[in-house]
C-alpha cells in the first residue's frame, strides 16, 4: 500500500475501510451489550465543501429520540450557525424525515450490516461565487 | 430542448439571432443598430464606414452581450415543445394545451410573470467595481423573481392578474398547431435558428387571439387597467437595479455582506421584506412551525399599532430549503416536487441544474418549466416615467428535464392571510401524508423552542472537541461509539 493511502485513513468511507463480515461483526458485539441503542454511522458527503468533519463517525443513539434532536445534536457537536444550511441524508440519497424516531429510520433504512448511515451536507451554492466584496 | 449545438457555425448563428430578437423585442429605439450589425456581413460597406465610432461600440457591445450569454447561459435558444395531451402546471393552475384559448391562458400565466436577469452597466456596488451582476448574480435573481410574485399577489390582486401588453410567446413548438402528421408526434424539437421563420410560426397562429383583446373596454375597466399598469411599473421599480430600489440587486448585496455568504441570501431576502407589510420564513431542517410563523404574521400578538384587528395579519413568504439527494436528485422526490408545483400556494422553487440557479415555476410530464436569469440585459432606465417593461417578461417559456434537476433548492410559498395560511398548512399536510418513504419537509405544531432538546444538548454540547481541526484528520480513538 502507498503510504498516502496511511495518511488519510478516514477519507475513506467507512464501508469501504472495513469488510462486511468486521462490520457485522461489530454490529452484533454493540447490539448485545446495548439492546436500546441504535448504531449509526454519520460521514461527511464527498463533495462537501462548508461543513467541518466530524472526528467520529459511530453513533449509539437513543431508540426515542427523534430525527430533530439527532440533528440539533450533531449541529451543535459542529458548533453551527442556526442559520447554516445542514441536511442528514439517508444512504446518501434521501432526507430522513425529522418527526421520525431514530428507530423507526433503522427500521426502514438499516443496512444488511447492522448499521444505519446517514450523510451530511449543505445546500450547493449557484453561480460563480466570486464575490470580491 | 436546451441543448447546445456541436456545431460552431450553427451555435453563432443562433446567438447572432438570439441577440436579434432580443433587441428588436427590448429596444425598438435600437433596431437599427442591431439590424445594421446583421447586415454588416452581407452587404452596405459604406454605411459601417461613416458610423464607423458608434458601430463599433454597438458591435462591442453585442459582442459582449453575446459572450456573457454564451459563458453563462449557453443559451442557444432552440424551440420548447409542447404537447397537448398532459397538462402544463404553472403555479397551482393547469394548461391543456390542445386548444388556442387554453394557450392563451397559458401565455398569459407565463408572460405575466416578473423575468429578472443578470444586468449591466447598472450602478457600481458599493465597496466594488462591479457594475454587472453576470456570471455571480443568478440565484439572488432567481429569488428576487419569486419575491416579486408574492409582491404580484399582493399588489395585484392575484396570480390571475395578466398583462395586457403580454408580447406572443417566441420559440415554442406546441403541438395544437401542428400541421397534422402523427409521424411527427414525439420528434426532437428543431432549434429555431435553423429556420429564419422558425419563431414567426407559432407567432402567427396565435395571432388571431390579439383581436378580442383589442375590443371595446368598458370604462370602469381601463381605469383599472391604468391603476394595474401604474403597480407593475411599481414594481418592476422596486427590483430595479439601482441603490434605492427595496429589493435591487445592490440592497441583496448589501445585507448579504452583513450576513455571510452562506444562507445569507435567503435571509437577504428575508431582510428587505421586513419593511413592506410581507413576512418571510426560513425553515431550518426543513421544518416548518406553525406558530413561528403565526408569530411572524399575527399582528396583534405583538405591540404594533395595528391593534388587535382581525385584518393585521402579515402576507407571508415561506422558504424551504431542502436537499433531494446527495450528488444528483432522488428520483423518488420527482412526483413530491410535482404535487408541490400544483399547490395553489406554492410561489415556485429556486432551484437550478448544477452550479446554474433556474426559477422553477412549473412542468408539463417529466420537464420542469423554468425561468432563467441568465441573460445578460444593459440596464433599464427607470427614471423615465413609461419605460418599456418587455425585458422583465420572458416570452420564450424553457423546459428541462426532471433528472438533470440539482438536488439543493428552495421551495417557496405564500399565504396573503390567515385564512390562506391554513389552507395552505392543510394542503401540504395531505401531501405529506401520503406515504412518502422520505418526506421533503415537515409542517409541525408549536414553535421552535418546544422542541429544544434541554436533556440532551445541554449534557453533549460541552467539549466542542468533536469537530476537527482543519488538517488532522485522523485520530487515534475515532473509532469508538459516540454515546448520545
Amino acid at each position: 500500500m502507498p503510504p498516502l493511502d496511511k495518511a488519510q485513513p478516514q477519507n475513506r468511507p467507512f464501508k469501504q475501510r472495513k469488510s462486511f463480515a468486521t462490520r457485522r461483526q461489530e454490529v452484533a458485539g454493540i447490539r448485545s451489550k446495548f439492546p436500546n441503542k441504535i448504531p449509526v454511522i454519520i460521514e461527511r458527503y464527498e463533495r462537501e465543501k462548508y461543513l467541518p468533519p466530524l472526528d467520529k463517525t459511530k453513533f449509539l443513539v437513543p431508540h426515542e429520540l427523534t430525527v430533530t434532536q439527532f440533528v440539533t445534536i450533531i449541529r451543535n457537536r459542529m458548533a453551527l450557525l442556526p442559520t447554516q444550511a445542514f441536511y442528514l441524508l439517508i444512504d446518501n440519497s434521501g432526507l430522513a424525515s425529522m418527526s421520525l424516531t431514530m428507530a423507526q429510520v433503522y427500521k426502514e433504512h438499516q443496512d444488511a450490516d447492522g448499521f444505519l448511515y446517514m450523510t451530511y451536507a449543505s445546500q450547493e451554492m449557484f453561480g460563480h461565487c466570486r464575490r470580491s466584496f | 430542448m436546451n441543448s447546445v449545438s456541436p456545431s460552431a457555425a450553427h451555435y453563432i448563428g443562433g446567438v447572432m439571432q438570439d441577440e436579434l430578437v432580443e433587441s428588436q423585442r427590448q429596444q425598438p429605439l435600437e433596431r437599427q443598430g442591431s439590424f445594421g450589425l446583421m447586415l454588416r456581413q452581407t452587404a452596405d460597406p459604406n454605411r459601417e464606414a461613416n458610423g464607423e465610432p458608434e458601430e463599433m461600440y454597438k458591435l462591442k457591445a453585442k459582442l459582449m452581450s453575446a459572450w456573457n450569454n454564451v459563458k453563462y447561459g449557453w443559451t442557444v435558444k432552440s424551440k420548447t415543445s409542447f404537447n397537448k395531451i398532459s397538462p402544463v402546471h404553472i403555479l397551482g393552475h393547469s394548461y391543456l394545451l390542445n386548444s388556442e384559448d387554453e394557450v392563451e391562458r397559458f401565455r398569459l400565466a407565463f408572460i405575466s410573470r416578473i423575468w429578472l436577469t443578470y444586468r449591466r452597466e447598472f450602478p457600481q456596488l458599493e465597496g466594488s467595481t462591479w457594475t454587472t451582476d453576470c456570471g455571480w448574480g443568478c440565484m439572488l435573481r432567481s429569488g428576487q423573481m419569486m419575491l416579486s410574485l408574492s409582491h404580484c399577489l399582493i399588489d395585484l390582486y392575484s396570480v390571475d392578474w395578466a398583462w395586457p401588453d403580454a408580447p406572443q410567446l417566441t420559440d415554442v413548438d406546441l403541438e395544437v398547431f401542428r400541421p397534422r402528421s402523427p409521424a411527427r408526434a414525439g420528434a426532437i424539437p428543431i432549434p429555431s435558428f435553423g429556420s429564419p421563420r422558425g419563431p414567426n410560426t407559432a407567432q402567427k397562429s396565435l395571432s388571431n387571439d390579439q383581436a378580442p383583446r383589442g375590443s371595446p373596454k368598458k370604462k370602469p375597466e381601463s381605469v383599472r387597467d391604468r391603476e394595474a399598469e401604474l403597480k407593475h411599473h411599481q414594481l418592476v421599480v422596486w427590483f430595479g437595479d439601482q441603490p434605492s430600489a427595496p429589493f435591487g440587486i445592490h440592497q441583496l448585496v448589501e445585507i448579504g455582506k452583513s450576513s455571510g455568504k452562506k444562507a445569507g441570501d435567503w435571509y437577504a431576502v428575508a431582510k428587505t421584506s421586513e419593511d413592506h407589510s410581507l413576512a418571510v420564513y426560513v425553515a431550518q431542517d426543513c421544518t416548518v412551525y406553525k406558530e413561528d410563523v403565526v408569530r411572524l404574521c399575527d399582528l396583534s400578538l405583538s405591540q404594533t399599532p395595528y391593534g388587535p384587528s382581525s385584518q393585521a395579519w402579515k402576507s407571508v413568504i415561506i422558504l424551504v430549503p431542502v436537499r433531494l439527494g446527495g450528488e444528483s436528485l432522488n428520483p423518488s422526490y420527482i412526483e413530491c416536487v410535482k404535487n408541490i408545483l400544483k399547490l395553489d400556494c406554492c410561489i415556485g422553487i429556486i432551484g437550478g441544474k448544477p452550479k446554474h440557479s433556474l426559477y422553477f415555476i412549473g412542468f408539463q410530464d417529466e420537464q420542469l418549466l423554468y425561468l432563467d436569469p441568465h441573460y445578460c440585459q444593459p440596464v433599464m432606465d427607470m427614471t423615465q416615467y413609461n419605460f418599456s417593461l418587455e425585458s422583465f417578461h420572458c416570452s420564450a417559456p424553457k423546459k428541462m428535464p426532471f433528472s438533470r434537476m440539482d438536488p439543493s433548492c428552495t421551495i417557496g410559498f405564500y399565504a396573503k392571510n390567515k385564512k390562506d395560511f391554513e389552507s395552505l398548512c392543510s394542503a401540504v399536510g395531505a401531501l405529506s401524508s401520503s406515504k412518502e418513504k422520505y418526506p421533503v419537509f415537515t409542517f409541525v405544531e408549536g414553535c421552535s423552542q418546544d422542541y429544544g432538546l434541554e436533556g440532551h444538548s445541554s449534557s453533549n454540547s460541552g467539549p466542542a472537541g468533536h469537530i476537527l481541526p482543519p488538517g488532522r484528520l485522523a485520530r487515534r480513538n475515532s473509532d469508538e461509539f459516540v454515546f448520545l
